[in-house]
């Protein structure tokens, strides 16, 4: 089907239409309710509602447009989510000039991953800037805690743009022909990953007593975790007509990506719970932070893209 | 002709690079509805807070709203001074003053009088990082002499990280301008207008947040 110009197959616009269709009858079904009998939980389900209207614009923009488009706006969300990390992170003044060169490293990573450059996009981060930060930092001749500093800086890069680059890469995938396309994977990532965060907390909220990480998020038991990823793993079985995968191999696909998921949430969870702090920021209303959202992307996106390389490069 | 270059440079150039790169956010903007003039007043760290405060203003005021600058820092170059004076509207103070010249308060006072709105940081220069020095007294003598005009206090946080005292680049990190209701002082005598301003801009501070003007470490 032709979109503004562009070819989309006809799995994306079937399942675009009906994430467009979900949110146009929940904005209208809050305002007429808001407008009959307005409340609080329903003027923070409008707001909420707002801002997933953003972000699926965002997401459909990055799966319809050209490469290009696409990668400058996931790099600039990586940018985004890395100066909220920073933001909250405690730092020393010595450290301003690697928090400089950490910005820099957006732009070339994403370069390398619009080119394709496999090999350079996989050590770049890994080696050049985890040996480079270090290096600056040297170079300022300040050494109390420094060591935290090394660590933190080349962790974040790595959390918040390494991990999330891995999206662009799949543009340059060699998907076969009578599939969706990258785009395709690019739906089948984020639905699966997104389901999998409302599927835990459901599960979690339905039935769930022994709790699995109490001192990491208290919300989250065994029960969600359980339930979310069986339940994510079927849906990824149902997806695989987004992808060139087998039922089977789309089943394993949902599985990983709903532990992988889980772990990115915690990770986020952990940092936030170290720094006191409820949200990583209060940018995007009703959600918190860029990384509020991210969380489980951030951990999802590699290990499918590397799945992916190693289900159909066979 | 400056009104509406001021207008477009802020509203396509400085505000779209403070939001979205460097990370500032603008909070309770609408203070200024209504309000024709004001001074505002503002804790300062940073050589950004300036020109994070004149984008947050709403685009109608920034023609009649003046920053005020140390002439023998700003003021060495006559390329410095007219470029302060263009993008900052800024009146630039010189901080020896010669006998026989008038007073800081004198000129600032006349400028009121004439209808312009102030950005005013009582702490003098930036002081040390994230500390809130004592106020310098003339605020409260120009709220006193000019009884019409309110302040309206602000909160800045992360300026000190963004840019501190003598460093040279910027780094992009979120920081915060809040404003606050325009007040009216409600003592007469100096040092209570003074604490009065300064009550004013620290209960901006939410409770929960953390004072991002210095680094941890």
């Amino acid at each position: 089907m032709n979109i503004l110009g562009y070819q989309v197959p006809k799995e994306l616009v079937v399942v675009m239409s009906i994430v467009f269709g979900v949110l146009t009858v929940c904005s209208v079904i809050f305002r007429i309710l808001a407008k009959r009998k307005p409340s609080k939980m329903l003027t923070e389900l409008i707001v909420r509602t707002n801002s997933w209207w953003f972000i699926a614009i965002g997401v459909a923009a990055v799966v319809i447009g050209p490469a290009i488009l696409g990668t400058i706006l996931v790099g600039y969300v990586s940018f985004v989510a890395l100066r909220e990390m920073l933001s909250i992170s405690r730092f020393r003044e010595a450290d301003r000039s690697a928090l400089f060169a950490s910005y820099f490293a957006i732009p070339i990573q994403y370069y390398l991953a619009y080119k394709g450059y496999y090999e350079q996009f996989l050590y770049f981060i890994p080696l050049i800037m985890f040996i480079g930060i270090p290096v600056i930092l040297v170079l300022t001749g300040k050494t109390k805690r420094i060591g935290v500093s090394m660590s933190l800086i080349p962790t974040m890069l790595m959390l918040t743009t390494y991990m999330l680059s891995h999206l662009i890469l799949l543009f340059s995938l060699n998907v076969p022909d009578n599939s969706a396309g990258a785009g395709g994977l690019i739906i089948f990532l984020i639905m699966c990953t997104s389901f999998n965060d409302v599927f835990q907390f459901t599960w979690g909220k339905l039935m769930g007593q022994k709790k699995i990480l109490p001192n990491v998020s208290p919300n989250k038991t065994w029960a969600g975790f359980l339930g979310g990823i069986l339940t994510t793993s079927i849906l990824g079985y149902c997806l695989q007509g987004l992808t060139p995968l087998t039922g089977q191999q789309a089943l394993i696909c949902g599985f990983i990506l709903g532990v992988m998921g889980f772990l990115g949430d915690s990770i986020i969870s952990a940092i936030k719970r170290d720094l006191q702090l409820k949200d990583t920021d209060d940018l995007i209303p009703g959600h918190g932070g860029a990384m509020d959202r991210l969380d489980s992307i951030i951990l999802t996106t590699p290990v499918f893209y590397h799945m992916l390389r190693f289900f159909i490069a066979q | 002709m400056k009104k509406y270059f001021l207008k477009l440079f802020y509203a396509l150039i400085v505000r779209p690079w403070l939001q979205l790169i460097i990370g500032v956010r603008f909070e309770n903007r609408e203070t200024f509805d209504g309000l024709n003039q004001f001074i505002v007043v503002a804790n300062h760290n940073s050589h950004f807070d300036t020109v994070s405060i004149m984008a947050a203003l709403p685009s109608s005021k920034l023609y009649n709203t003046r920053a005020v600058a140390a002439g023998d820092y700003f003021g060495k170059t006559s390329i410095s001074g007219s470029l302060m004076s263009l993008f900052f509207n800024a009146i630039l103070i010189n901080r020896n003053r010669q006998k026989g010249q008038p007073s800081t308060i004198d000129i600032l006072d006349g400028y009121l009088k004439q209808g312009s709105s102030f950005i005013l940081f009582p702490e003098g220069s930036r002081g040390k990082p994230g500390v809130m020095t004592d106020f310098k007294k003339g605020i409260a003598i120009l709220l006193e002499k000019n009884p019409g005009i309110p302040f309206v206090p602000v909160y800045l946080n992360g300026f000190g990280r963004v840019l501190p005292k003598d460093k040279k680049f910027i780094i992009p990190l979120i920081c915060k301008v809040r404003f606050g209701e325009p007040l009216f002082p409600k003592n007469k005598d100096v040092d209570s207008v003074l604490n009065e301003v300064k009550d004013a801009i620290v209960s901006l501070k939410n409770t929960d947040e953390r004072d991002r003007n210095q680094f941890d470490f």
